[in-house]
Parts: C-alpha cells; structure tokens; sequence
C-alpha cells in the first residue's frame, strides 16, 4: 500500500510574545492508500487546526506534511489552487453547497474546474449521483432538499474527481442521527468501493466508529491511536467509547 | 458612552460607509452648487427671465432629495445587513430595541452631518464654476468666484433633511421589526431561485421589442407636427419607450441566463457554471431594481444629451444670428439716408459706438445677393475682423453657414468665372471666406453672398437696405420694440431711391442682440442646467442603488467564494469572476440607455444637425455626455470592485 499522507513533526502556534497558544504541539502519523482514518478528541485539542493544516488552508510552524509525495508546507500561494483541485477533496459540517446552483451543478461545479469536457461531466455526476443515492434529486435546488441529501451532494462533489485525499469535518455535525447513519455508510462505501483515503475528524463516538483507525487528540498531540482491525463496528465503537471515558470525552448512543 | 459607541462603530464600520458617505456629499455638494447659483441675485440679474431657473431647480431639487430618500433606503438595508449580528448580540444583552435604533441613528446622524458639511463647502467651490460657465453663456466677463448663500446652505439643509429623514424614518422603522433570530439567522436563509420559461421570456421580449419601435415612430412622428398634439405624441412615446426600456431589462437577462444554462459547452465551460449561478441569483433579486435603474439611466443620460446639446446648439446659433448688437434690414429700395433718423433714434437711447449702412444688391438672373467690397470690410470692422481685398476683376462668396460650404466650393471649382453687367469676374485666390456674419438677414439673404468690386456692385440694383450698429454695453432687450415702434410710426419716413417704387409689401426685420439673449437663451441656458442637474445626480443615484445591491449580499458572496477557493479555483481567477460578476450587473442596466443615446444622437444629428450653426456639435455633445457618463459610472465601479475585492478575498486563514 501507497503512503498517501504523511505527517513529520508538526507544529502550530499562535499569537506572538508572551501570549503564544499552542494548539499543536507534535503531531507526527501516516495515512495509507485506501484508508478511512478518523480523528477525534475534545474541543481545543486541535482537530480542525490539523485538518487546517493538511489541507493547506493554515500553515504550519514548523514539520512537514506530505501528500503523495509532495510536501504541502513549501506549496507556493500560486500552487495552492492546483493543488487542492487535483489532491483534495472536501466534506464540510455545513455543507458548503452553492444555493445558486442545483444539486448536479454544484456537483458539476468540481469537474468544470478541473477542466474535465464538458461532454463527459453530465454522465460523471449521473454516475456518481447513483452511487450516494441522490439521482432523483440532481434538478433540485440545495433549499429544497434536507441536510443529509445535502451532505450526501457534498460527498458526490468531494470525490467527483478522484482526490488523493478527502477530508472531512464533522460530516454529521449537522444532521440528524438518521441523516448520519445514511451518510456515513455512504462515505464507508466510497471507502470501501471506490478506494478513497479519508480523514475525518469528528468529536461523535459513533461517526468514528465508521473508519478503520481513530487517532485521539490531547493538548496538540496524539494521544492514543485504535485500530478496528477484525473487530465489527460495534466493538470499535465501545473500544472508542472506553478511550473517550479515559480521556474525558463525550458518548453518543449507538443504534 | 452610546455616543462614544456610536464614534468607534463608525470608525470600525468606515470601509462599508464609503460609498454612502460619497453618495451623499455628492448630493449634497450637487444641491448646493445648483441652488446657489439658482438663488444668486448676480445670476438673476442678468435677464429678466432668469427667475426660470430658480424655480426649475427648486422643483428638481425637491424630486432628487424624494429619489435620493429611496436611495439611502438602500443605503441602510445594506449597513443593516452588514450589522445584523452586531444589533442581535446588543439586543441579546439586553439593549432596548429603542436604544439600538438611537444608536444607528446618532451614527447616520453624524455621517449626515459630515457629508452635509463637507458636500457643501464642496459645493460652495463648485458653484464658482457654474457660475463660470453661465457667464461664459451670456459673454459676461468673468472670473472664477464661489457663490456663497445663507439662503442656498439653508434650503440644501432643508432638502437634505428631507431626503435623509425620510431615509432615516425608514431605517427606524426596519430596526424596530427586526427580530433578534432574524438578525441571527438572517443570512443563513437560501435565496428560491425561479424564472419564467424560456418561451415566456422570448414573447415577452419581443413584445417589448415592438412597443419600443411603436414608441421610435410615435417619437418620430410628433417631432415633425408643429401644434401641440406633438406633445401628446413624444409624451406618449417616451411613456412607452421608457415601459419597453424596463421590460427588455427584466427579459433579456433572464432570456440570456436561460440560453446560457441550455447550453452545456458554454455553461460547463471553465468557471462559468458558478458565474451563471451567481448572475441568476443577480438576476432574480435584482432584476427589478436592475431595470429600474435602466429607466433611470435612460433618463439621465437623454436629458443630459438633450441639455448640452440645446444649450451648446442655441449659443452656437445665437452667436450666428446676432453678430451685431442691433441692426435693421428693410427690404425696399431706400437711400442710405433713410436709415440716419433709425440712428439718431437709437443713439437718443444709447451710444452707439459704431455703425454701418449698406446695401444687399441683386444679382441678376441669379437666388443670390451681392455686397461691395467696402461695405464687405466695414462689416468686417465691426466685427473685428481684419479686412480683405480683391482686384477689380475678382470676387470672392462669404458663406457662415458650414453646410453649404462644401456645395459652393464644388460649384465654384466647376463654374470659376462670372458675368456681370458684361463684366467677368474670377474667383479670387482666397474664394471662401466663413467668420460668422449672420447671412439670413443682414450679410445675406440666403446663408451666403457675394463679394464684389465696388466698381460692379455699384452697377447692380440695391434693392435692400441694412444698418448694423455696435453698441455701448451691448444695449438693451426693449430696443427692438422701440425700434418696431418707431419704424411702423409716422415719425420715421423712408427716403426712396430715385427712380425706384416703394414694393407693395415691404419687409422689415430688427436685430437687438440683448432681446435675443433675454427671450431664448435664458429658457435654453435653464434647460440645460436643469438637464445637467437631473441627470448627473439620477446617474449618482442609480450608481449608488448598483453599488449597495451588490455590497448588501456580500456576506453569502464571501461565502461562495470561499466554497470554489477549496475546490481549487486560484485566487486570479477569482478575481476575474468578481470582475465578470461586477461588470455584468453593472453593465446590464446600461444595455438600452447607450443604445437609445446612440440612437437619439444619430438621430438628432440627422434631423437637426443642420439646424446647427456649428459643425459637429451634436457628435461632440454626444460625447462629452458619454464620457462624462462613464466616468461617474466607472468611478462607481471601481470603487465597489474594490471593496467587493477587498471582502470577498480577505484572506481565509491563511
């Protein structure tokens, strides 16, 4: 298996003289081809900075991130664009869909930049749309459509192009348990069938309990690492709870 | 301490008010300048009339502080928008709504203030160049001097409370029904995008289409009737002009959107499906301001065409038509010393600096009229013009009306020699000459003459007398029908030539230049101004109107842009997005008011370009008006590409 992500050491503070906050202190971990990595921990322990950093949106301080090979932190302004369409994708907790575009446009929206002919996008998001389940609702509007058809629209638009790396953060925040449950098996899915690398950071136990190896966060730094391994999701997710109650994390129920 | 709030918000607050701020000393500074040189007692002691002025610019002053009132409506939704979580988070500690209103009122109230003052000092400098320019208008010498009235600040106070207070009434009123989740949770609501089908849109256009060609040729026909009904007509056809102007800018837009999203080469092109979907939502919730501002557009840029041009246009032919201070054409056999007792009547009442008697004389066989050589030169004299000379075998044509010069050169080129009384004369080396000479009654009859020897003009048939007179300070408008009078009255008795009869009918004519400026060049001096006024502040307002639609959704911009940065689109191309989004809204409205200037330009320049006793100036007004339109208008553009650059791009972290 590929080493698609790697992570050396990295650091991130903020602030200057005398009023620095650290919010990553030492993060060193990385992600295999085909892998559905889940990040968690409490609020402040620098989830969503280090999804920040990988995904290029913040910068470091110091370390290295590499992503196929290439090292993200010495990525030029002029690069990032570039870059991002052809190695990342995108799952955000509020969506992020364009209101001013239908559901196939905003999925559309990620091949037009990428400069895919214009023959073929119709019959990609089509395809694409089947797969998440959203083909009856392509001509809809994002206003016209609940939270988790949505979201399942921003998972279509996220792998549409085949990243190298799709990041999610807290995919579920937004959605019911329904929704949830309907969107993580669809991400499970892209996983499983498409072989897409995903990271997710989630503070829910059972959101986590979707990916094959959970990294938990402490203060910027990894605390513990789990695998699920053999282990059926249900046992991963009290495996995950036993971490949380140690680290003094939240539960959330398991259907 | 509200009051020391209200000084940091708008400090905090300085970048969104920037454009308000310039809207309204703009205004402001328009208002007064206009005002003051409306209510100046120097300007209103140049003619009689010119309390048409005053009256024309109090009545406009009124309607633009009425529209400008709906502009700063615009104004505060958007400064509201923009401060919506600001008022909750107020409200949610517990502020009185009431309290809040105040302090939005205490900080419009000092932007007010300071627009008010500094668009009025700015005013007070610009009026000494209106003033300028009127002078310039009636050739009263002058120089650069600021009109400054108390009644002026005073009644562009007034107007500015009206319009501001009306805006602010306004404003009150949205603040107090606003609800704290609104204010929330206010730009988290999704737009509904809908249009009408594509075949709606088509028959609705066309249709517009053909009440825009009924309204041309409605136009077209009331400017050739001489009575009144020609009002009814062009009345009707502006009506319905200015209905298809709205409708067409309402549909084509629309009909566009929908043909682009048709098709999939155009609308999966690069970044343009996210263009698209940023111009329909334009187009859904600013379509009809949009085509408002069109009408606007429409208006402003036809007034202000129509007032340079008539204003130009009328000083041009004003200046061809009195030369002279005063003269008197009577078309009848006299002496010359018929005219003395004319003079002595005109020097009891002013001094007359100098004057000239002479003859047209009639050519034989031919439509045209022939002056001496001499009496050639003593018009010269009088006009300031250096003299000219010819041998006794040549002649030479005066022409000052520029479109038949052309046609005589031609003529002249092919047929270079003339006979007269068996005399031969050649075209002299210099065969044209064009200085302004008024050619349609004193140095002519038809638009041109003939110059001949003295020798050969005073072997032709004087048949026509004329006195010009040059006098002191211009004289006075009454002259002309004291003039009248004494001419029709027994006192004045015409000497016949001898040998020659008095015609059946004879004709009289009298110039007085300061009449001629009193009766017509005040009403058209009016109307330019008023023009100038209306449109320049209609353009600033609609400018206004394009810049807060755009700045009030900036927020879901932001956010969209924020959207296709993560997927990938470079921070370039996303500034050449915001500028093909910008340019679209701004430039949509413009569509048909620059069709229809051009149109009405060409138009004006076929029908009545000859009409002009100058050549061009109708194309060099219709210019100036374009120029000085866009560069209002790009300056609004700029500076609204600027701040939408400057928030949509703000960087996103990193």
């Amino acid at each position: 298996m590929n080493e698609v992500l790697k992570l050396e050491h990295i650091q991130k503070y903020y602030g200057s003289k005398g009023n620095v906050t650290k919010a990553i202190q030492d993060i060193s971990f990385s992600v295999q081809e085909g892998e559905f990595v889940g990040i968690m921990g409490a609020s402040g322990s620098g989830k969503t900075t280090l999804l920040n950093c990988i995904s290029t949106i913040d910068t470091v301080s110091a370390g290295h991130i590499y992503l196929n090979g290439t090292d993200v932190t010495e990525i030029t302004e002029k690069q990032i664009a570039r870059f991002r369409r052809e190695n990342l994708g995108f799952v955000f907790q509020d969506f992020n869909l364009l209101d001013t575009l239908t559901i196939s446009e905003n999925i559309a929206l990620a091949l037009t930049i990428n400069r895919v002919p214009a023959d073929e996008i119709d019959g990609r998001v089509r395809e694409i749309a089947g797969k998440l389940n959203i083909t009856d609702i392509l001509d809809k509007y994002p206003y016209q459509v609940s939270g988790g058809q949505k979201q399942r629209c921003a998972c279509a638009r996220a792998i549409i192009n085949q990243p190298k790396l799709i990041l999610a953060d807290e995919p579920t925040g937004a959605l019911d348990s329904h929704s949830s449950q309907m969107l993580l098996s669809a991400i499970q899915s892209i996983n499983e069938t498409l072989g897409a690398t995903i990271l997710m950071v989630t503070h829910d136990a059972f959101s986590a309990s979707y990916a094959n190896r959970i990294l938990f966060l402490r203060d910027g730094t990894i605390f513990t690492e789990i695998f699920k391994g053999s282990n059926s999701r249900r046992t991963f997710f009290e495996k995950i709870l036993d971490v949380l109650t140690m680290t003094g994390g939240g539960v959330s129920d398991v259907c | 301490m509200y009051a020391k709030l209200a000084f940091r918000n708008i400090r905090r607050s300085l970048r969104d008010y920037i454009i308000y701020f310039v809207t309204l000393t703009l205004t402001a500074a328009l208002m007064y300048s206009f005002l003051a040189l409306g209510l100046s007692p120097d300007i209103l002691a140049m003619t009689e009339n010119m309390s048409m002025l005053t009256t024309g610019i109090l009545i406009l002053s009124a309607l633009i502080a009425f529209m400008s009132s709906f502009v700063i409506g615009y104004a505060v939704r958007f400064m509201l928008g923009q401060r919506k979580k600001e008022f909750a988070a107020y409200e949610l500690m517990g502020m009185e709504v009431k309290t809040v209103r105040n302090l939005f009122l205490v900080e419009n109230g000092i932007i007010g203030g300071v627009a008010f003052l500094l668009g009025a000092l700015i005013g007070t400098g610009l009026s000494g160049l209106l003033n300028q320019v009127i002078q310039n208008i009636f050739e009263v010498p002058h120089t650069y001097r600021v009109l400054f009235s108390f009644r002026a600040w005073g009644m562009t106070l007034f107007f500015f409370i009206l319009m501001y207070g009306f805006g602010m009434f306004r404003a009150a009123k949205v603040i107090r029904r606003q609800k704290v989740i609104d204010l929330l949770y206010d730009n988290q609501k999704n737009e509904e995008i809908g249009f009408h089908s594509l075949l709606r849109s088509v028959l609705t256009g066309l249709l517009s289409i053909a009440v825009m060609v009924a309204g041309v040729i409605l136009l077209e026909k009331g400017l050739h009737i001489q009575t009144n009904e020609a009002l009814l007509y062009c009345g009707g056809a502006c009506l319905l002009i200015l209905v298809a102007v709205y409708e067409l800018h309402r549909k084509i837009p629309v009909l566009l959107y929908l043909l682009a999203k048709r098709n999939p080469q155009r609308k999966y092109r690069e970044e343009n499906l996210f263009f698209l979907g940023q111009i329909g939502r334009r187009i859904q919730s600013s379509g009809r301001t949009m085509a408002v501002v069109a009408i606007l557009l429409t208006i402003s840029l036809t007034t202000m065409f129509i007032g340079l041009t008539m204003g130009a246009g009328y000083k041009a032919n004003m200046e061809a038509y009195y030369p002279y201070d005063a003269g008197v054409a009577i078309d009848a056999p006299l002496t010359k010393d018929s005219m003395n007792s004319v003079l002595s009547f005109v020097e009891e009442r002013c001094k007359v600096e100098d004057s000239a008697t002479y003859y047209l004389y009639t050519v034989p066989g031919k439509a045209i009229e022939a002056l001496s050589l001499s009496d050639y030169n003593r018009l010269r004299e009088i006009l300031g013009l250096s003299s000219v000379s010819i041998s006794n075998n040549e002649f030479l044509v005066h022409c000052d009306t520029w479109n038949y010069v052309d046609d005589i050169q031609q003529r002249l080129e092919q047929q270079s020699e003339i006979t007269l009384n068996g005399q031969t004369l050649t075209v002299a080396e210099t065969p044209i000459l064009t200085e302004p000479m008024e050619q349609y009654q004193m140095a002519g009859t038809n638009g041109y003459v003939l110059v001949l020897p003295d020798k050969v003009a005073s072997q032709l048939s004087g048949e026509k007398i004329r006195l010009v007179m040059k006098l002191a300070d211009g004289g006075y408008p009454e002259l002309r029908s004291e003039l009248r009078q004494f001419l029709n009255s027994g006192a004045w008795l015409p000497d016949i030539q001898p040998g020659q009869e008095l015609p059946e009918k004879m004709t009289m004519g009298i110039t007085v230049k300061a009449w001629g400026v009193a009766n017509s060049l005040t009403g058209f001096t009016t109307l330019s101004f008023c023009g100038l006024y209306l449109s320049i502040i209609f353009i600033i307002l609609s400018c206004s109107v394009l810049a807060f639609e755009q700045l009030s959704s900036i927020d879901k911009n932001r956010k969209n842009y924020a959207v296709i940065d993560r997927l990938g689109v470079s921070s370039q191309k996303q500034v050449a997005l915001i500028r093909k989004e910008l340019s679209t809204v701004f430039f949509i409205p413009l569509l048909f008011p620059i069709i229809l200037t051009v149109f009405l330009i060409a138009g004006t320049q076929l029908l009545f370009g000859k009409s002009f006793l100058q050549e061009g100036l109708v194309l060099f007004y219709g210019m100036v008006t374009i120029l000085l339109f866009c560069a209002i208008y790009l300056t609004y553009f700029g500076a609204t590409m600027f701040l939408f650059k400057k928030v949509i791009l703000r960087p996103k972290i990193r």
